[in-house]
């Protein structure tokens, strides 16, 4: 490596940039942008009030304390349609931080505790639930509480009538009304009590294990009614909502890199090979090494410069963490093995530009396709999967955890993978 | 200073050069002549190692152009046929580009763009130019380094008659001085004028190899056209005993109005050594 000769291809490079504009006027824009985001703020439109990128929630996680017959009802009646979408998890199996459970962007919680009459204020048999949904949106799990809603009563029902109860015809369910919701309850509780007063009962205190067969916790003869009280609490989830800001920076940040590395060094590369100037580079003292290592010097440091710019005009404290540095080669690495990656097997200038394309298209479609389906592992195969991810997070400041750092490692893993996959082919195939 | 042996590329099926043995001087200013398909340019791939021998070998300067083309490369300017050079820089900037890599000072520029007449044009952009100043531009980056050794494709193709004689002055300059020049064209006019020798390839194969002039005495027409003073034509072949002496009579006889040795013609030597005669 010499490094007069790699001096003269990065000044080429750059001046190549200069001549042709294209591409400095890009970055200026993004650029630009990230200024007017940071001055322009909306008002609001902080961190604590953002809204979120995703619309409704596609995973709903029913959670419990333990094993019941309302759970195991609940688990044996999900509508087909919704099968993918609800999960069962014992408390204990749920993720936590600092003791909260944590629950991932476009996912939501139903909590149930069976509650008791020993351990409730009103000596009652009581269910309570918890909804959490995202922040801004407390109707994004209305689907899943109609079914929950349902399905209580069903349960409710079935354990009335097994005491030979006489049981109100089923209402409308408004999941979004909690006030109603929790009147048809009571006026549930009233007509079975008053059902049971008038002596129509079987065994107005047999346990419901005796007649199910069913493994009981907690059921017992001195439960005084038959339906338990129904307690509704609703929480917005703290710490999911993406800052809408923050959220579009992390955009121009991965924009920032793909362009250059992905698009840019492919094109330019392409370029030269389709008019010939590579080989006349080739048949210079300049060696290919040297001419690959000039390409893959300029245009990550580019897009890595032009990236920490726009970042760095949002938050300038960004440029003094590590993790921020860390990310930011880590996708940088892997954007760069697939930008010559699709440089060596493009023959033309056009060709390399729709690789660049298609690329994207297949990886969003594959991450979509994921995400709706909760095909697991898959997604993990993306730069774009982490990369969005420990950027968001170190644009954020957020706190690193064992989460993130994981999906660290995955991108600079990736990115060696890319890597090796270019010099591999590179090797084969040259860029002749 | 060049040497192919036993030289043979094959595409597929199809052998562009077959079978291809060729030394030429230090010194030399060698044409390459063909027809289209010939095997002239990818002989001149071979020898700037862009394309890799099927079998047989090609040395230069002592090097090996497959095993040593590092070393190679460096011996070599070259002239392409297609013009490559970056549209958006200026012609002196192109130069200076190419002459940082040759790690030569950057006044070479200005040095080799005044030899090939583009020093008024040196600071335009060059997707400006004209095909013979692109194709001048090429010739002048090929000499930024001073190489020992030139291939040249079709250094003409597109000149008018005031720059390809520029042309011709430069490469008969570099050869006083020593340097190498092996160059393939379709200008018969050309090869005569300033070729030491010439190859002729055909099919892959070269079925002509001498100096231009050993050309003309080997395949010049041993014939003379005669008008005789009443109108009649007649050609008489100096090699036929029974027509020189008709000649000799005709002449002593004073009944010869015009006489006239037929001329060399390299243009239909060409076409009868590659077979591409017309009948």
């Amino acid at each position: 490596m010499r490094w007069y000769i790699i001096r003269a291809l990065l000044v080429k490079e750059w001046q190549r940039h200069l001549a042709n504009r294209g591409g400095i006027a890009l970055g200026l824009l993004l650029v630009t942008a990230a200024v007017l985001l940071s001055v322009f703020a909306p008002r609001g439109q902080d961190k604590s009030a953002g809204a979120n990128l995703v619309g409704g929630v596609n995973h709903c996680f029913v959670e419990y304390d333990r094993q019941t017959t309302l759970i195991t009802h609940l688990k044996e009646n999900i509508p087909p349609d919704m099968t993918a979408r609800i999960h069962f998890r014992e408390f204990s199996q749920a993720p936590t931080k600092e003791g909260h459970i944590l629950y991932t962007v476009g996912s939501g919680g139903l909590q149930i505790r069976e509650i008791r009459p020993e351990n409730s204020p009103n000596n009652q048999y009581t269910i309570h639930v918890a909804v959490w949904h995202p922040d801004g949106n407390p109707t994004a799990l209305a689907p899943y509480e109609t079914w929950l809603w349902k399905e209580v009563r069903r349960w409710n029902v079935a354990r009335a009538q097994l005491r030979g109860v006489p049981t109100p015809p089923e209402p409308d369910f408004d999941a979004e009304n909690q006030w109603m919701l929790t009147e048809s309850h009571k006026r549930f509780q009233d007509q079975i009590a008053e059902a049971a007063a008038k002596g129509s009962t079987r065994g107005r205190f047999e346990p419901l294990a005796a007649v199910t067969g069913a493994a009981i916790a907690f059921e017992t003869t001195s439960t005084p009614t038959i339906i338990p009280d129904l307690i509704v609490k609703r929480e917005g989830l703290g710490g999911i909502v993406l800052d809408i800001r923050s959220a579009i920076v992390t955009g121009f940040v991965v924009f920032a890199l793909y362009f250059t590395c992905v698009y840019l060094l492919p094109t330019l590369n392409c370029e030269e090979r389709e008019r010939g100037i590579l080989l006349a580079q080739a048949l210079s003292p300049a060696s290919p090494l040297e001419i690959v290592a000039a390409k893959a010097l300029f245009y990550p440091t580019a897009g890595i410069t032009l990236a920490a710019t726009i970042a760095a005009v949002y938050n300038p404290a960004i440029v003094a963490r590590p993790f921020f540095w860390l990310s930011i080669f880590a996708v940088a690495a892997g954007f760069l093995g697939i930008g010559m990656t699709i440089s060596t097997l493009a023959r033309t200038q056009r060709a390399a530009f729709l690789g660049g394309m298609c690329y994207l298209m297949a990886v969003s479609m594959l991450l979509m396709i994921c995400t709706l389906n909760s095909i697991p592992f898959l997604p993990y195969l993306a730069v774009e999967y982490h990369g969005p991810r420990i950027l968001h997070a170190a644009i954020n400041g957020d706190e690193v955890n064992w989460f993130l750092k994981g999906n660290l490692f995955g991108a600079a893993f990736l990115g060696v993978v890319w890597l090796t996959v270019a010099v591999r082919l590179f090797r084969r195939r040259g860029w002749q | 200073m060049i040497s192919l042996t036993g030289l043979r590329v094959l595409y597929g099926s199809f052998a562009a050069v077959d079978g291809l043995d060729l030394n030429i001087r230090r010194g030399e200013l060698f044409g390459l002549l063909g027809p289209n398909g010939a095997g002239k340019s990818t002989t001149i791939r071979v020898l700037i190692g862009q394309r890799t021998p099927t079998s047989g070998s090609v040395s230069v300067a002592g090097f090996d152009v497959v095993r040593d083309w590092a070393k190679v490369k460096s011996l070599f300017g070259y002239v392409p046929d297609r013009e490559n050079h970056f549209e958006e820089f200026t012609g002196r900037r192109n130069l200076e580009f190419f002459g940082q890599l040759y790690n030569v000072p950057r006044a070479r520029a200005g040095t080799v763009l005044k030899m090939v007449e583009l020093d008024e044009a040196a600071d335009l952009p060059v997707r400006g130019y004209s095909l013979g100043m692109r194709k001048k531009l090429l010739l002048a980056r090929a000499l930024l380094h001073d190489p020992p050794i030139m291939y040249l494709d079709e250094p003409t193709a597109n000149l008018d008659i005031h720059s390809a004689e520029v042309v011709h002055r430069i490469l008969r300059d570099r050869v006083k001085h020593g340097a190498t020049v092996i160059m393939t064209t379709h200008n018969m006019e050309e090869v005569e004028q300033i070729c030491n020798r010439v190859g002729i390839v055909c099919r892959g194969k070269l079925v002509a190899l001498d100096s231009p002039l050993a050309l003309k005495q080997e395949h010049t027409e041993r014939k003379v056209d005669v008008t005789r003073k009443d109108g009649e034509q007649f050609v008489f072949d100096m090699d036929n005993p029974a027509n020189l002496g008709e000649l000799s009579r005709l002449l002593t006889a004073g009944q010869i109005a015009t006489m006239r040795t037929r001329e060399f013609n390299f243009h239909e030597t060409f076409l009868k050594l590659t077979g591409l005669t017309f009948e």
